[in-house]
């Protein structure tokens, strides 16, 4: 029995599981009651079950309409992001998608306007591309506005080129004018590119992303570790841990790791001495992973309590976080904050690394909605009922921690100053994607 | 245990083994030691022993076989000895102490090369083996020993309390193993390992002092002024059962019979603060004793002397600094404290009782959870309550308007020392992103006041076990507790004591207890995880800049005025 329901446990791989056989509706259903259930939890996972669940809606969606597809993708990632507003990563992979879908039409649309200028704008997507200090330029230029004008008075002639290159009935269907696909080739323009192969093809590689992401971080790792350094960590993150193994591979060190309890303390016990006690429901590739202890790297594993006491033996604080916001502020496991201020006080270096994809352009105006309350059963156990009656016992997940308090963050894309954030999000979310 | 043990092993071995049930009364801690000594014999037959190890051995055997004599009579007649004899048993127990230590020291130094010379001396077993008996797991594994999984395993022919027992060997298991699971920072802080059991305490110590200092090392009593309290009170017993020797006078022999009963107390946990400003009033007090006066009188004006400063220094002390320190709580006020400190919960109690309607926010922490008491307490008062943990503290201190702390001690450059977390509370309150700063109230009696200064946390400090961490529940019951090994073992071989019904018993409890505790946890083997540390350091140091106020019972002050509050107390 228990083997059978561990393996029906509804997380991110029964989901993934299902996309394949289920209805398009039912998966998104499916996976919105995930969210809301918080049985998908973790960033990379919501990431993960967005990307594939939006590579599912557009394969699904039998039209070449950019707009039609923006709409949709819209809809669908309306209704994901309501589902959980504090999971701000499912938001980030719908901008990104729509971003995506965007730079492909308006490559279209470049394409017609100016062959030369088509190759300059190959794939947008990857995000060694954003890097280009020229992209960003162009696209600004191009601004939505007259992008709508322009599809209007172009689109009878569009839609006959499409008649002609896209034999599907769906991009014949009757429908407003100006929503047609302005997505046929001029003939002479190499291989007709159609738009949804495009974007499922962007999408495929926002997948990829996602499963380097960690290993493009741990990359840097050596630049930023030196031998004989105390590091302080928290939480049982795989960004973390797999950076400090990139650098434990080479060089010697110490990490003290505070056990973030009651929320994460189980998984940072089983990360720091890297034996899973049972079959416990937690089998993911990532608990197979080695322990750093196996590296010859001493773990000192503390109670949050003591960070104060230990900071001024500590060399650099390494700390994950769950997104990452424009200002440069960041949401966090709890208890993050008090590490960073304590670090702070102690000119400690804290270092926060983070995948692009949390990466959020959301800006924190009101700081009490992005944190949200979990289980009080794991501050105050169930033995002591009686007292739960009369006091209130809060258990806060994440933790504000702003801006000020970080002194560097490192993506996929290398090390930034939190002041330089905002510039990554304009590389990487388009302006009218932002509230969708 | 034994039977395949004398199986496995030629050579001397067994005639060892069946020769000592004959020769030597059984003496709980020498007994597994020799076992694995025995069983150790053939590994190295033939192997010479230096001279220098078989002569202390030696020497020491007699004196622990003494010893061990002695010591299997005490529990039956401990009283009714006579001078002679008691003189002649503390010689015995001094010289069995000594070749103990020494024979650590050999070990810790002599690491492999040690290893040799015990076995070939099967004569001065008892006493070598003794000294050697934290390495025999080690060596026995380094040696490739066919015996695994033996030791451990109390042999059931000898009834004689198999719990102490498991204890003795395990605490001292548990410290060979713990030599490199120290935190090298700390390494100047892992002194004794807190003791377990009362075995083995000098015979002066009052039974009083004895359950005491359990008591202090379970946390049963905790916190600065509650130890210092029952120190008091348990010294004033001590007093009481006094009687001044022939030819010695009560203020010369008092402070020697009360410095037995402290070096108990501090091992079983390191002496606080407070005790210690309260034991050296206390001696100053029996120092200044007139020698003319009758022991009757003198033992009377101790014991005044010890009510009156209990009453002085904490009972009134804290009234006042709860009297006081409520008055700095206002209507609408939402105060945040840190664990379970009690002239907090007076103070709140305190304000509670004069009408204020206040909040009050707790944060508590891992593993010692005091806050929960502290949250009953004020909860039952009918105060509004708040409880989290340290990962809530910027959530507790958004809304907070004052920050009341509990001390440990307040060292003579300001800073506050109290449990480990309280630093990072005043920092929260002080360093509020875009608020305004929110004040912190230390309530500290001045007997808590101390020329100690302190800079950083890990200079001074206290460490307490590290496995308090390992399971996720408070800590109900640790002493006594045999390490899971030896439980199991223990549980595993209890069809064949089933003589011992009340030692059984508990030996299968406290395996219970032990695999309750651990056994869910992917630390429970921690120590034998090469590179793995755990740390649970019991204060930490607050920086004065965070405090703003110290409620004493002299007045409220800076924290700059510790010490010169301090001197004036003390020159009192």
């Amino acid at each position: 029995m228990p083997s059978t329901s561990s393996a029906l446990t509804p997380g991110l791989a029964s989901f993934l599981k299902s996309l394949k056989t289920n209805a398009i509706d039912t998966s998104i259903e499916n996976l919105i009651s995930l969210l809301k259930r918080r049985q998908i939890r973790h960033s990379r996972s919501c990431a993960t079950a967005t990307a594939y669940l939006l590579l599912r809606v557009i394969s699904a969606c039998r039209t070449s309409d950019s707009a039609k597809l923006i709409e949709r993708v819209q809809s669908v990632g309306r209704r994901l992001v309501a589902a959980q507003p504090r999971e701000m990563v499912v938001g980030n992979i719908v901008r990104r998608v729509l971003g995506l879908i965007r730079d492909e039409a308006e490559d279209d649309r470049e394409a017609e306007y100016a062959l030369s200028e088509a190759g300059s704008e190959s794939q947008p997507h990857t995000p060694r591309a954003f890097d280009d200090p020229s992209l960003p330029l162009d696209r600004d230029a191009l601004s939505v506005r007259p992008e709508g004008s322009e599809r209007a008075a172009r689109s009878p002639l569009t839609s006959m080129f499409s008649l002609l290159s896209h034999p599907e009935p769906e991009a014949s269907l009757p429908s407003t004018p100006g929503s047609l696909s302005p997505s046929g080739r001029l003939p002479g323009h190499g291989p007709a590119k159609d738009v949804r192969a495009e974007v499922l093809e962007g999408i495929g590689e926002i997948i990829d992303e996602l499963g380097q992401v960690d290993d493009q971080i741990a990359a840097y790792a050596l630049d930023h570790i030196h031998s004989n350094e105390i590091i302080l960590t928290h939480t049982s993150s795989t960004t973390v841990q797999k950076f400090l193994l990139k650098a434990a591979a080479k060089r010697k060190f110490t990490v003290i790791h505070a056990e973030s309890y009651p929320n994460n303390h189980e998984t940072t016990h089983i990360t720091v001495s890297g034996n899973a006690s049972k079959d416990d429901e937690i089998l993911s590739t990532e608990s197979f992973q080695k322990p750093l202890i196996d590296l010859g790297i001493t773990v000192i594993l503390i109670p949050d309590s003591a960070v104060f006491a230990l900071m001024s033996r500590v060399n650099k604080v390494i700390l994950g976080t769950h997104s990452v916001l424009a200002n440069g502020g960041l949401v966090a496991a709890a208890g993050t904050r008090v590490i960073a201020r304590a670090a702070k006080v102690h000119q400690t270096p804290m270092v926060v690394v983070s995948g692009v994809y949390k990466l959020s352009p959301v800006y924190p105006f009101d700081f009490d909605s992005l944190i949200e309350y979990g289980d009080a059963g794991k501050v105050l156990p169930y033995e002591d009922g009686d007292l739960v009656d009369q006091i209130d016992v809060q258990n806060p997940l994440y933790d504000y921690v702003p801006a000020e308090l970080v002194d560097l963050y490192i993506t996929n894309l290398g090390g930034h100053a939190p002041s330089y954030l905002y510039r990554i999000v304009s590389d990487h979310y388009r302006k009218e994607d932002i509230s969708f | 245990m034994t039977d395949p043990a004398a199986a496995s092993q030629p050579g001397p071995g067994p005639s060892v083994n069946a020769a000592q049930p004959a020769t030597e009364t059984p003496t709980p801690k020498t007994l597994p030691i020799r076992d694995s000594q025995s069983a150790k014999g053939p590994a190295q037959p033939e192997q010479p022993s230096s001279k220098a190890k078989d002569a202390t051995s030696s020497s020491s055997a007699g004196a622990t076989a003494v010893a061990s004599t002695e010591a299997s009579s005490e529990p039956a007649a401990d009283k009714p000895l006579t001078p002679a004899e008691l003189k002649k048993k503390a010689k015995a127990e001094k010289a069995a102490r000594r070749a103990r230590e020494k024979g650590e020291r050999d070990q810790a130094g002599g690491g492999g090369g040690g290893a040799g010379a015990g076995p070939a001396a099967p004569g001065a077993a008892s006493g070598a083996g003794q000294a050697r008996a934290p390495a025999t797991p080690k060596k026995d594994a380094a040696g490739g020993a066919p015996q695994k999984g033996q030791r451990g395993v109390p042999p059931p022919r000898r009834g004689s309390a198999p719990v102490t027992q498991a204890g003795a060997v395990t605490a001292v298991e548990q410290k060979k193993k713990k030599e490199d699971k120290n935190v090298a920072v700390f390494g100047h802080l892992y002194g004794q390992q807190r003791r377990t059991t009362v075995a083995g305490a000098a015979k002066e110590v009052h039974p009083a002092v004895l359950a005491l200092g359990l008591q202090m090392r379970d946390y049963v009593v905790c916190g600065s002024s509650a130890r210092c309290v029952a120190t008091l009170l348990a010294f004033k017993r001590v007093v009481e059962s006094y009687t001044t020797p022939l030819g010695t006078s009560l203020a010369r022999h008092l402070t020697t019979h009360l410095s037995h009963q402290i070096t108990y107390l501090s091992t079983c946990r390191p002496l606080s603060i407070s005790q210690g400003n309260a034991i050296r009033s206390l001696k100053l007090a029996i120092a200044s004793v007139d020698p003319a006066t009758p022991e009757s009188t003198a033992k009377a004006t101790l014991c005044d002397f010890i009510d009156s400063f209990i009453r002085e220094k904490i009972t009134v002390a804290d009234q006042v600094i709860a009297g006081s320190a409520a008055q700095k709580i206002q209507d609408g006020d939402v105060i945040v404290t840190f664990a379970g400190s009690s002239i907090v919960k007076q103070t709140l109690l305190a304000a509670h009782k004069e009408g204020k309607r206040f909040r009050v926010s707790i944060i508590d922490s891992r593993p010692l959870f005091e806050g929960k008491n502290l949250a009953r307490a004020l909860a039952t008062a009918g105060l509004d309550v708040q409880y989290s943990l340290v990962h809530g503290i910027s959530h507790a201190i958004k809304d907070a308007t004052k920050v009341f702390l509990g001390a440990h001690a307040m060292t003579s450059n300001g800073r506050l020392y109290s449990r480990v977390g309280t630093a990072l509370v005043a920092m929260s309150a002080k360093e509020r992103a875009g608020g305004v700063e929110v004040p912190v109230i230390v309530c500290c009696e001045t007997v808590k006041f101390t020329d100690r200064v302190a800079l950083d946390s890990i200079v001074v400090n206290e460490i307490a076990d590290a496995d308090e961490l390992v399971s996720a529940l408070p800590p109900h019951q640790i002493t006594g507790l045999p390490d899971p090994a030896a439980a199991s073992a223990a549980a595993s071989s209890d069809p064949k004591k089933g003589a011992n019904r009340a030692s059984n018993a508990t030996t299968t409890s406290d395996s219970l207890k032990t695999s309750l505790n651990t056994s869910s946890s992917p630390l429970s083997n921690w120590k034998e995880t090469p590179n793995l540390q755990l740390l649970n350091i019991m204060y930490d140091v607050t920086p004065a800049e965070y405090v703003d106020m110290v409620v004493t019972e002299m007045g409220s002050l800076p924290p700059s005025a510790v010490p010169i509050v301090h001197r004036m107390s003390t020159n009192m």
